[in-house]
């Protein structure tokens, strides 16, 4: 019973769900799904917030519970960034697809079910109910992508997101298979004695962990594993976006960061002479290229933060690479970058359901172009969005590059360039963002042009405050942040 | 380790020569006497009409997909059955959950008209 309270948070999310789904399909009359699944959404984050503030720890748990499933702060941290950014495109969806009649009650419980696998991949112990979780959240994610059926992008996107994704999949699982293979144990606790012990032969964890790294690193869409991304993202409608760049890569993340902390356990054997250090370094330098010069050349706004999207895995991942000199440091940076990330990626696509209206869709950057004159507070969202993503203060994005960036210099050596690659980086990456707010507040259009025409819907301002009171609070006030993310990380070094 | 799976790689090599000698034997030593008869596809017997692209329904999909679901449910039921005693409480209330879960999807899948062939 207490497991239950401890995992209320997936509780609630699992149980409403199927109660939602009987609700839908036996109701009378037509239900407002996206109003009951925000619902439940808000609740699974009040609780989940609750829990972190509480009793991050709870002990005294049933080992068949704490073997397969994490119950710790850092599973509760996660269920809050998690929550959060589900909410954001609950409630973006919910005016979306009405503006423009493809309301569909299905989406909503895929996009319900999915986050709850993410939940589950974000907290999984054990590498067989991390697949499980993994595969809950993707294939709700093809359905939802492929939700607009006679929409011939949306269609390609889905297919190329399953395919690829599908490899990815297989990837990840051979790659489980053979540390399974060489440690006799599909617990990463399991896994972590065996290498410990010096039970197993090191070049099969060796290639083992580079296969789930590289299923991992397709997910969070990390180059060169991100070549489906921009197509993807681009297909999807709006809010699907929001929720596959922030729910499906925060989760990939979380779950990576406790394989990784978890198998290697001390940092003895993160040391960079094992070259896994240099080898996430690389992966992070790359992506951090690929994302930030590839969105200077786009126009579609989809395509510019699927790029953003790349860029912003490898600043997380400059976090993995230095987590073997600063343990504690980098893991709460990498948990504080998520909640950034998830308000400022979330805010962004939000305000673009905001900014289009039936048959005038917001899609490239010039449909923004004096949107920020004619609705001067309307727009204001998005250029907060912008500048957090960007890493401006007073906005969540500063302090979320600033402690990984410290983190990474602390680390030394080449760490300390690669931070100063990502500084660089991001002053590059000004070029995009702010091209975006310079659109919306310091240009009017041509004369004649068409230009994106707001909606009015109080889902998606309800998402639109939600979003900027997290990003501007996280900015103002990060210690109080901080120190969550730190008490989080902490429950992942023992 | 490689000494151990010597005989699995060496059963290995010999079915693929084997196969490449019957396959090879038979591609230069049998005769050839082609007629456009011989040429067809064979279709029990009967003359082929049509052509091969057919779309078929998409209901055989979702047919498809729920005799999976519930092929895996039986896979999960027999082994449960067999130790269910050793298992006790725990065991019932955790199977219970699984087939809650199958039967309002099964629920829903039925109200939404997924088991209706012509709608």
């Amino acid at each position: 019973m207490t497991a239950l309270f401890a995992l209320a948070p997936l509780v609630l999310l699992l149980v409403g769900g199927l109660l939602i789904m009987l609700v839908d399909a036996f109701a009378k009359e037509r239900v407002e799904v996206s109003a009951l699944v925000s619902t439940l959404l808000g609740a699974s984050f009040v609780v989940a917030a609750g829990s972190l503030l509480a009793d991050p720890n709870p002990s005294g748990l049933p080992a068949e519970i704490t073997r397969y499933l994490a119950v710790d702060a850092t599973g509760y941290f996660t269920d809050v960034v998690l929550t959060v950014a589900a909410l954001i495109a609950t409630l973006a969806a919910g005016s979306y697809l009405r503006e423009h009649e493809l309301e569909r009650p299905e989406i909503y419980l895929l996009l319900l079910l999915s986050t709850f696998g993410a939940m589950v991949l974000a907290r999984a112990a054990d590498l067989i109910v991390l697949f499980i979780g993994l595969e809950t959240m993707s294939l709700a994610v093809y359905g939802m992508i492929a939700m607009r059926r006679n929409n011939a992008r949306s269609i390609e996107a889905a297919t190329k997101y399953f395919l690829l994704g599908s490899f990815a999949a297989a990837i990840f699982l051979f790659g489980a298979a053979l540390l399974y293979g060489a440690t006799g144990g599909t617990s990463i606790a399991a896994i972590r004695d065996a290498i410990r012990g010096g039970h197993a032969e090191p070049a099969l964890v060796m290639l083992g962990l580079v296969f789930t790294l590289a299923g991992f690193a397709f997910k969070v869409a990390a180059a060169p594993f991100h070549g489906w991304a921009p197509d993807a993202y681009e297909g999807a409608m709006i809010p699907v976006t929001g929720f596959m760049s922030v729910v499906v890569k925060a989760a990939a993340f979380a779950s990576l960061l406790r394989v990784f902390t978890g198998v290697f356990g001390d940092p003895l054997l993160m040391h960079p002479t094992t070259g896994w250090p240099t080898l996430v370094a690389a992966l992070a330098l790359l992506s951090m290229l690929v994302g930030n010069l590839g969105a200077l050349g786009q126009k579609n706004i989809k395509r510019i933060l699927a790029f953003s999207g790349i860029a912003h895995a490898g600043y997380v991942l400059v976090g993995f690479a230095s987590l073997h000199a600063v343990p504690e440091d980098a893991t709460a940076a990498i948990l504080y970058y998520f909640l950034a990330y998830a308000g400022g990626t979330g805010l962004a696509l939000a305000s673009l359901v905001a900014f289009g209206s039936k048959g005038l869709e917001a899609v490239d950057v010039d449909d923004l172009v004096g949107l920020g004159k004619r609705h001067p507070l309307l727009a204001l969202p998005m250029a907060i969005a912008m500048l957090s993503l960007l890493g401006i203060p007073p906005t969540a994005g500063f302090f979320a590059k600033l402690f990984l960036f410290q983190a990474a210099a602390q680390a030394g050596g080449i760490f300390a360039w690669l931070a100063l690659a990502g500084v660089a980086l991001s002053v590059v990456s000004g070029f995009y963002y702010l091209r975006i707010v310079v659109a919306l507040y310091a240009s009017e259009p041509a004369e004649g042009a068409v230009v994106a025409r707001p909606m009015r819907s109080g889902y998606v301002l309800l998402a639109m405050v939600f979003g900027s009171a997290l990003v501007v609070k996280l900015g103002v006030m990060p210690g109080l942040y901080l120190d969550l993310a730190l008490e989080a990380g902490r429950g992942l070094f023992h | 380790m490689f000494s151990a799976y010597l005989p699995l790689f060496l059963m290995v090599a010999v079915a693929i020569v084997v196969a490449l000698v019957l396959w090879s034997a038979a591609t230069f030593l049998g005769p050839k006497n082609p007629t456009p008869e011989k040429l067809t596809p064979y279709e029990s017997g009967a003359d082929s009409t049509g052509t091969q692209g057919v779309r078929p329904s998409v209901k055989f999909y979702v047919a498809a997909i729920l005799f999976v679901i519930f092929d895996v449910e039986a896979v999960f039921l027999y082994p449960w059955a067999s130790v269910f005693r050793e298992l006790g409480w725990l065991g019932l209330a955790e199977m219970l959950t699984f087939l809650v879960v199958l039967g309002v999807t099964l629920a829903y899948a039925w109200k939404k008209g997924a088991l209706e062939w012509v709608k």
